[in-house]
């Protein structure tokens, strides 16, 4: 059981899904987070798009993405 | 090795380093400017610090090696092992942290669970950072005196002498403007290697083809995910439980170096928004890192040890001028690394140790005058200590391990504190003792019940389940806090509204 004994079952590909699932359930709980606490600290005259840390997030996200795709 | 351009390159980074540190000088007048850098500093600024002080000129050299064994699973570590743990910081914990105004990681669980879970917590780090020290002086020590024909004792002196004067004197806002230097040059000199190695082994392809022809050791080379019964320390589940959800989390919120740096930010967007774009650089270590090793698999076959392939790629692939960069980025790695450790280790003592149990209402120039006194004795041990690391070769790696057994319960800690009312100081303390308890049983025992070479992942992600398990038996069995202990503490909907009130 300590050596995950249970998942020797589980492919590679299936595994790489499992990666892929995670990081598009990171993605869809950084799209619940409001706006305001996403731009907390900026005046509402200055929340322009390039500060919305979401869209940050899913930038980084997606790179991530494409480097296990990648690889 | 070194040539005359090397040689003014290594000198000119040294010198700059230092009077740079030492302009930030001006900017210390109390001891929130000394460990908080009057929390005025910018994003991009930490972000950048956040990753120099993540990567030191070990890990250039280790993952180098581990890419040359066992392929691009190592790079794992620096992506899945650190954009999740990231962006969750990010969102949770860092808000909670900078809205508190509080100075050190153990301060939080002080104020969640008890005293003495704070006091164990920081002793813990403290004892860590403090070997640590010697160590890297030694290490830097031994760079030196290989490329630059310095004897030992010298080497440690300059070292001790460049980055104590402006962490002594400039504390965490001279430790982070350095590190952005320090990131700059260890970027330029990693991505000339790597281009110019691409350009040594015929290109990517070409790279590629060659070492999947080189035998069946290879054929997994280039598979970011290993199987679970892989005989490399990386099989996808360690990386899945142990990395991603344990050690990775334990570290990017638990550990005080990087943290501190979060909360010297100027507002609450850029506590987040260095964490984040801190995780974007992060993408690119891997390449510095990593693809040296996989290219000395082509240009070096036959390395008895894997962790000679950087500084053979340096070697052979590397002009005059660029190999005193890339010797200016090992420093740099080092330098960052040991400013970090100075600062951290100075908050911890003079916050957590110094103001509650020796001297509590003192003003705040006395606080900013213990915290440089402690900077300066760190700096005498870590020079005294730096020899054991001659005559104890694995005392990294030891060092290492022993902070191993304390990633997983503490993360259970922090994890239950902030998201669970419920859980109270006996389950945290509980769970912290027995969780390191069973991790170090796992470490003694690991023949008897791990199939991998080394099971640090492993370890961890069951040391953690037991914290986690401990932690919420024993707070169901012992009182509840009551709702004005927690005010501020743990994660509540309000925060994702505009209620600040936490």
């Amino acid at each position: 059981m300590l050596n995950f004994d249970w998942a020797s079952d589980i492919t590679q590909e299936t595994a790489k899904m499992i990666f892929f699932g995670l990081y598009l359930f990171i993605a869809l709980l950084v799209a619940l987070l409001p706006k305001d606490y996403i731009f907390e600290g900026i005046p509402k005259n200055e929340r322009f798009w390039y500060k919305n840390l979401k869209i940050w997030s899913w930038t980084v996200l997606g790179i991530l993405a494409s480097v296990y795709y990648f690889f | 090795m070194l040539s005359g351009i090397d040689y003014f390159i290594v000198i000119a980074y040294i010198i700059g380093m230092l009077l740079l540190g030492l302009y930030f000088k001006k900017f210390v007048n109390s001891s929130e400017d000394y460990f908080l850098g009057g929390k005025s500093l910018p994003f991009w600024a930490i972000g950048m610090s956040i990753v120099v002080s993540d990567i030191g000129a070990l890990d250039f050299v280790g993952v180098s090696g581990q890419a040359y064994r066992y392929g691009v699973s190592v790079g794992n570590f620096d992506w899945v092992g650190s954009v999740p743990a990231m962006l969750l910081a990010a969102f949770i914990f860092i808000p909670y942290f900078w809205r508190g105004g509080m100075y050190t990681i153990p301060e939080y669980l002080g104020r969640r669970y008890n005293k003495s879970v704070r006091t164990i917590a920081s002793v813990t780090w403290i004892l860590f950072f403090a070997l640590d020290l010697g160590v890297l002086f030694w290490a830097s020590a031994v760079l030196l005196n290989v490329l630059m024909g310095w004897p030992i004792w010298i080497s440690i002196l300059s070292t001790a002498g460049v980055v104590g004067l402006y962490t002594y004197f400039g504390g965490i806002t001279a430790v982070i403007m350095t590190d952005v230097v320090q990131m700059i040059i260890m970027f330029i000199g990693g991505f000339a290697l790597v281009f110019l190695g691409l350009h040594a082994v015929g290109g990517w392809e070409n790279m590629v083809e060659k070492i999947s022809t080189m035998g069946p050791e290879y054929q997994s080379h280039f598979d970011i995910i290993q199987p679970s019964d892989t005989k490399s320390p990386f099989p996808w589940t360690g990386i899945l439980f142990g990395l991603t959800f344990v050690m990775a989390n334990a570290y990017m919120i638990g550990n005080q170096s990087i943290v501190q740096r979060c909360l010297t930010a100027k507002n609450e967007w850029h506590a987040k928004a260095s964490m984040i774009f801190g995780s974007a650089l992060k993408m690119f270590i891997p390449i510095l890192v990593l693809f040296p090793g996989l290219m000395a698999v082509v240009v070096h076959p036959d390395l008895a040890d894997g962790d000679q392939a950087l500084p053979m790629m340096i070697k052979s692939i590397l002009p005059p001028g660029l190999v005193g960069l890339m010797f200016a980025a090992f420093f740099a790695g080092l330098m960052s690394s040991v400013d970090s450790l100075l600062n951290s280790t100075a908050t911890l003592f003079t916050k957590d140790i110094y103001q509650p149990f020796i001297k509590k209402d003192a003003d705040d120039k006395h606080y900013l005058k213990v915290g440089q006194i402690t900077t300066l004795v760190l700096l005498i041990f870590g020079v005294a200590t730096s020899p054991i690391s001659s005559d104890f070769p694995g005392i990294y790696v030891a060092i290492q391990t022993f902070m191993s057994y304390f990633q997983g319960p503490l993360f259970a800690i922090l994890l239950l504190g902030i998201f669970w009312k419920r859980t109270t100081q006996w389950g945290g303390l509980s769970a912290l003792v027995i969780g390191i308890a069973f991790a170090v049983f796992l470490n003694v025992f690991k023949e008897h019940f791990f199939h991998i070479e080394d099971p640090f992942l492993y370890i961890s992600w069951w040391s953690f389940l037991v914290g986690f398990v401990i932690n919420v038996v024993v707070s169901l069995m012992t009182k509840k806090h009551s709702e004005d202990d927690l005010k501020g503490l743990v994660f509540s909907s309000k925060i994702l509204t505009k209620n600040k009130s936490l």
